[in-house]
């Protein structure tokens, strides 16, 4: 048991760390915990990303031949790590990254793979995913969205919602229906779509937090050619669980804290805590230390994830365990954060206007749900790691247009 | 980083499960709270094994092994309820460490050694101090060891020892001994959200087996989300211990500075986390789960006891608060 890198690790982390601070001014900074709207800051985040994989810091794990670089999820983690710690956003691309990419690698065309690999990695075009719909959100094979055929081209129309990004996208991978007389996951077919195609409109959905991150995109005859299908018509499931499991290596963390971190919280109770009375001051505590040790619950489960992965392993199903236990964290560290305010906890920002742990605690009822809600997340642990059997369900071979 | 258990630690878990499980039913504890039998494997067992040794050094008798050493061990002791408690072996290990004599007693098990906790002209219901010989206490700031009068009371988990000892002989260990007891008592937490750790994972199993054997309503009770959830929450839990006690057991001899806010974490996560898993087997087993003749409620006594051990989830919170606070995330 050791917490330090191995040699090899440590000398990958100092040449991420030297090559982080010589292109430091052509970066964009946040405060810790802090994201950036890509909204408003949508060119810095483009140039940000584009020195970065110029720098050879972007696509760390993609194979070569696509423009990557070759390397372990362990590799990935360590730039991750050093891109918080020097205080770099979340890459704006990361959407394309985690999951489209992978997708085009692993069912696109050569074509498709020489004219879109390259240019997302710079951040030269962003990229969506197009999955949820209104009436299919954790149920995503129940999505409506149509796709039919008309000579070299697809038509496509519906509605799709909660897209990430798709305001400054300029590609996604949609998920649509094309046979509904077979049964819900056999008739469905992914597309790279181009988000600036006629009959494409974008709104913004606000949030509970009061920003607007994400959006509903309608898709009114929008033509497709044939050449931009993903897989097989009608293997569009198969296609989608390859985006889903990487969203999992995405968002399954590997020691990084989901939402505001332990250190934040400690930092924010040395602040506060003294100017609460004396009974208060021992409630915030055990408010505090509860946070806390949830906090650290779910950071060094996550560095027996990191450890497993650097040994070769794969994240499998228990990774869901990593988001939930996170989830749970982030929610007792907001509310720490929030109760430390004393009388100023009741109002959306402090005298002198803070809102950051406001903020933290609107935004927790989102990562509930967001990638896995809490409740899937705890169907897949309780039948494929424990075993226990499924609900049964009648869905899964009637037409889904019955 | 390796936040991982050793090919060596993993076989001392392998032996000490196929230990475990060969020389300790769930009858004992039973038997035990019936007052009809003796808490198994016993002593003797445990020293013959060597397992009273683990953090003893060689010098004295014994194995000379890491708190990690000794909390692989104590999880698996913990999965069968097994008596006396390596909190004990590990604590007093840490105590003993100027007094070779002793500790070697304490290896070979020739000395029924009990830690008390609260103060020594009548301590607190203290572990394994029921069938105790010689005591080790706090007398002000200087540790001493002595004998004593031993009130058990009623046990409400047979399988813990618990007894209010009043010393009636005295003999000075050491002087200023208020950071060595408090280290002591800290490897003694981690000791025990080990054994907490190995009670809570099986819980969890006999659960999650009942409810794949189980039907109700036309099909198997864990195909239901309200069943499987609930299962799946203490399995989270469980998992999410595991992570604390190897870092609090590795802090112990790799990091000393952490302990103290590792240990704390690991007993305040342990004694909730065990609590629920604990509280959710009986649930999951419904009716048949709330007789004397399941085992149960026996898994549920011994949360209800250590959860309150060696400080409860309250006393740690504030305490990794107050360390946080003072700096001890960095």
């Amino acid at each position: 048991m050791d917490f330090d890198d191995t040699p090899d690790e440590a000398a990958y982390r100092a040449r991420v760390r030297a090559t982080l601070e010589e292109h430091d001014a052509e970066l964009l900074h946040v405060r810790p915990g802090e994201s950036a709207d890509a909204r408003l800051r949508e060119a810095e985040l483009r140039t940000t990303q584009r020195v970065l994989a110029e720098a050879g810091l972007v696509g760390v794990t993609w194979p070569r031949e696509y423009g990557g670089q070759g390397g372990t999820l362990v590799q990935q983690a360590i730039v991750v790590q050093e891109l918080a710690r020097a205080r770099v956003p979340t890459l704006i691309n990361h959407i394309g990254l985690g999951m489209c990419g992978p997708t085009v690698i692993a069912h696109g065309s050569d074509d498709q793979r020489a004219r879109y690999l390259t240019r997302l990695l710079r951040a030269d075009d962003v990229w969506c995913q197009l999955f949820s719909e209104p009436a299919s959100g954790s149920d995503l094979a129940a999505l409506r969205t149509s796709a039919v055929r008309d000579g070299e081209d697809w038509v496509v129309n519906g509605q799709k919602v909660w897209t990430t990004l798709a305001h400054v996208a300029d590609f996604g991978i949609l998920l649509t229906r094309t046979d509904p007389a077979k049964p819900k996951h056999a008739g469905l077919t992914m597309f790279v779509v181009d988000m600036h195609a006629p009959g494409v409109t974008v709104r913004p959905l606000r949030q509970m937090t009061g920003g607007a991150d994400f959006n509903e995109v309608f898709f009114d005859d929008v033509r497709i050619p044939d050449a931009e299908r993903l897989g097989e018509p009608g293997e569009g499931w198969r296609v989608a669980l390859t985006t889903l499991m990487n969203e999992r290596v995405a968002i399954g963390g590997a020691g990084s804290d989901i939402g505001q971190s332990a250190e934040a919280l400690a930092a924010h109770a040395r602040d506060r805590l003294p100017a609460l009375g004396a009974d208060q001051q021992a409630l915030a505590r055990q408010a505090v230390g509860r946070a806390l040790v949830a906090a650290l619950a779910s950071r060094y489960t996550g560095y027996r994830r990191f450890t497993a992965l650097s040994k070769g392993g794969v994240p499998g199903p228990e990774a869901s365990a990593g988001k939930l236990g996170g989830t749970a964290a982030a929610r007792l560290v907001s509310d720490a954060g929030v109760r430390l305010l004393g009388d100023e906890a009741v109002l959306g920002a402090t005298a002198d206007g803070d809102e950051t742990w406001q903020r933290a605690q609107a935004h927790v009822p989102g990562i509930a749900i967001a990638g896995g809600t809490d409740q899937v997340l705890r169907n897949i642990l309780g039948e494929r790691v424990l075993g226990l059997p499924p609900e049964p369900r009648t869905d899964k071979t009637a037409p889904f247009a019955r | 980083m390796d936040f991982d258990l050793s090919d060596d630690q993993r076989d001392a878990a392998a032996g000490a499960r196929a230990f475990f499980t060969g020389s300790v039913s769930t009858a004992a504890a039973r038997a035990a709270l019936e007052g009809t039998g003796a808490p198994a494997p016993g002593r003797k067992a445990l020293a013959d094994i060597g397992f009273l040794g683990i953090t003893v050094p060689e010098s004295a008798g014994g194995a000379g092994g890491s708190v990690l050493d000794l909390a692989v061990v104590a999880e698996q002791a913990g999965a069968v309820l097994a008596a006396p408690s390596l909190v004990t072996a590990a604590r007093a290990a840490v105590l003993l460490e100027s007094a070779p004599d002793l500790a070697a007693q304490l290896a070979d098990g020739s000395t029924a050694l009990a830690v008390l906790d609260g103060p020594v002209t009548g301590s607190a219901p203290s572990i394994d101090a029921a069938d105790a010989t010689l005591f080790l206490g706090l007398d002000g700031g200087t540790l001493v060891a002595g004998e004593g009068e031993v009130v058990p009371g009623r046990p409400l988990d047979a399988t813990r020892g618990l007894a209010s000892v009043r010393l009636t002989s005295r003999r000075v260990l050491a002087e200023d001994a208020g950071e060595l007891w408090a280290r002591a008592r800290a490897v003694g937490a981690v000791a025990l959200a080990a054994e907490d750790l190995g009670a809570a994972d099986r819980a969890v199993q006999l659960g999650v087996a009942y409810a794949k054997e189980r039907e109700a309503f036309g099909r198997l009770i864990g195909s239901y989300q309200a069943v499987k959830h609930m299962l799946v929450d203490a399995w989270v839990g469980v998992e999410q211990l595991r992570s604390l006690v190897w870092w609090a057991a590795w802090a112990a001899d790799a990091s000393p500075a952490e302990l103290p806010l590792a240990a704390a974490a690991a007993k305040a996560y342990a004694a909730e986390a065990f609590e629920r898993a604990a509280e959710t087997l009986v649930q999951v087993h419904g009716g048949i789960g709330f007789t004397w003749e399941h085992d149960a409620h026996l898994y549920w006594r011994r949360a209800k006891v250590d959860r309150l051990l060696l400080g409860d989830a309250g006393e740690h919170h504030d305490a990794v608060a107050r360390l946080a606070l003072a700096g001890a995330l960095g």
